[in-house]
């Protein structure tokens, strides 16, 4: 009656994997469906494995979504890049520093993420048509940033408040200013922190579709998601296309949890528990 | 630039002030007897770039769009430049339209079976991963996929496991059911948007749940254990009531990110079949982007932000009592 706790533990194992593979089952579905030609997708019987490998799909889908591919690198990259540049010193000093207004920069982050993107969506959109932002890739990361800033800022927060202070503090005897303390040691130290906002910062606008939806128009310089939206189109849907698409999308996000699982565990949980 | 900058509004937040060298001239005397150097501006200089962006790109949109909300946007007057204020018409026309009823009760009923299934999924998977076992780290590491990859990935693999020749279908057929017409038909296409949400959702329900077990302390287990108390009992006596806060927090954040699920509806099925699956954020979305009617856009928006508010309130009585 002690339940499971009493079995051997590669019966937990079995069971573990056994769910795991099932909730994952979507995810074989569109890797091998993105091998197999529409006929063998939709047939009246389940296919699980392709009989002619369909590679083609992978090629035609590569050539078709690179400059897209290299639009969303640019775009993300930058994202990660400007949200840490702003976060970074702005988390530092918020915990350590201690300026007026602290607590009511913290508040309005976690008000900002509280709110539907369609409140940010149509007056940047109207904005950036006035100021001719909108069709540019910098606009869509000035859009995208305000995504990332207030989630990173409070991800953030979490790690600077573990910073050993001590550390910053031999540094400014020895007589360094603030500012190259701020790089030769608080970066330093919480560099698996800024790490990891740093990928969540590039995945974010990585995925994101409704600024890239309503900011650009022009094809050249529209990311992957939006072309892959485009591919619903009104005279059905190109599976073939949509489906490696699809997996290509996951890559990134795929690679980073595999390769950092604890760091993301760490990340989650120490940003909304603590 | 110079326009966002002249439209900045006057009546600024308290949120974000940067008194700029006032507090120096205070601390000055208090500091110089020490080593530390000057802390004076410093600490402002730190968060200037993230105050200028909270203003421009962040405050002032969100005002932007309070203020739109009683004006006429359309077409016209937006070509025109010149948007009159018409007071509450926006809001008087969006209340007025089945459509938006349509989409604030769905939007509840997306959030809340939403996070039913996902919290109930997370916590059993959270109960199973507290045991040690091989392979557990990868399997924790692979579950956290449907979660963090983007959700256009998730929305195109239910819109074709839900296709009408899909896999659900065919399975369907292997015990001589259907072919059901899962994202053609109103009354089964709101379920399936629900489905592929509680997917993308669980592995954060999971995550947080996980840690949050791990963190209470072993010996109140053995304790129990030694008294005689069943697994179960233990889970119902100890793990439930020691894991509250957690939970708490993890069904406010689940709630919000529900509420603000735009991608995953959009893409499979556009707010459709007859306007069945609508969410306020696809409904704001269609009405601001499709007819081109942004002050309606906006009172919806701010309506939305409303809800938002009202179900965490809701929430926090909830667990009050």
């Amino acid at each position: 009656m002690n339940a499971f706790e009493a079995l051997p533990r590669w019966w937990i194992t079995a069971v573990a994997v056994i769910i795991t593979a099932i909730l994952l089952s979507p995810f074989y579905w569109v890797l091998l469906g993105s091998f197999m030609t529409p006929a063998e997708l939709f047939a009246t019987h389940i296919v699980l494995i392709p009989q002619h490998w369909a590679v083609g799909n992978w090629s035609d889908a590569w050539s078709r979504l690179w400059p897209h591919v290299r639009n969303s690198l640019i775009v993300s990259a930058a994202t990660a890049i400007g949200t840490l540049l702003i976060t970074a010193p702005t988390a530092y000093s918020v915990n350590w520093l201690k300026p007026r207004g602290r607590q009511a920069l913290s508040s309005f982050m976690l008000v900002t993420q509280m709110l539907p993107a369609i409140v940010f969506v149509i007056p940047l959109f109207i904005v950036f048509s006035k100021i001719n932002l909108v069709n540019t890739l910098f606009g869509l990361i000035l859009a995208d940033m305000t995504f990332t800033i207030p989630f990173a800022l409070i991800m953030l927060s979490a790690y600077m408040k573990d910073l050993p202070y001590e550390l910053v503090e031999a540094a400014l005897v020895d007589g360094a200013s603030q500012i190259r303390a701020f790089f030769m040691v608080v970066l330093p130290v919480t560099l698996p922190g800024l790490i990891t906002v740093g990928i969540f910062s590039f995945l974010i606008p990585w995925g994101d579709l409704i600024f890239a939806l309503s900011l650009i128009t022009e094809g050249g310089l529209q990311p992957l998601t939006l072309e892959l939206y485009k591919a619903v189109g009104q005279y059905g849907i190109e599976w073939s296309f949509l489906l490696p698409g699809s997996v290509l999308t996951a890559i990134p996000a795929v690679l980073f949890v595999i390769c950092a699982s604890r760091f993301i565990l760490a990340g989650v949980t120490r940003g909304a528990i603590k | 630039m110079m326009k966002l900058n002249a439209r900045t509004p006057p009546n600024d937040p308290p949120a974000v002030r940067v008194p700029d060298g006032k507090p120096a001239v205070a601390d000055q005397p208090r500091l110089a007897g020490r080593k530390r150097p000057r802390f004076d501006t410093m600490p402002y200089l730190f968060i200037l770039p993230c105050v200028l962006f909270c203003l421009i790109l962040l405050l002032y949109p969100v005002v932007y769009s309070l203020t739109l909300s009683f004006r006429q946007a359309t077409v016209d007057t937006f070509v025109s430049g010149d948007m009159p204020f018409n007071g509450l018409i926006q809001y008087q026309a969006a209340l007025a339209d089945p459509v938006f009823w349509r989409a604030v009760i769905n939007t509840v009923l997306f959030a809340f079976f939403s996070i039913l299934f996902q919290f109930t999924i997370g916590f059993l998977l959270a109960l199973l991963f507290q045991v040690n076992f091989p392979l557990k780290n990868l399997c924790l590491a692979l579950l956290l996929i449907p979660w963090v990859s983007p959700v256009l990935t998730a929305a195109n693999i239910f819109k074709g496991l839900f296709n009408e020749a899909g896999p659900i279908n065919q399975f369907a057929h292997l015990v001589g059911l259907g072919p059901f017409p899962w994202l053609a038909n109103p009354a089964y296409a709101f379920p399936a948007t629900i489905v592929a949400n509680i997917w993308i959702g669980f592995p954060f329900n999971f995550v947080l749940l996980y840690a949050g077990m791990r963190s209470i302390p072993v010996d109140v287990y053995e304790a129990a254990r030694i008294d005689g108390a069943h697994y179960w009992q233990r889970v119902a006596k100890i793990t439930l009531p020691m894991l509250k806060p957690v939970s708490v927090a993890v069904l406010m954040l689940g709630t919000i990110y529900t509420v603000k699920v735009f991608d995953l509806v959009w893409i499979m099925t556009g707010g459709g079949p007859a306007n069945a699956t609508h969410l306020l954020s696809t409904y704001a979305y269609q009405v601001g982007f499709s007819l081109l009617n942004f002050g309606e856009a906006a009172a919806i928006a701010t309506l939305m932000v409303l809800l938002v508010l009202l179900l965490n309130l809701l929430q926090l009585l909830l667990r009050r009592a």
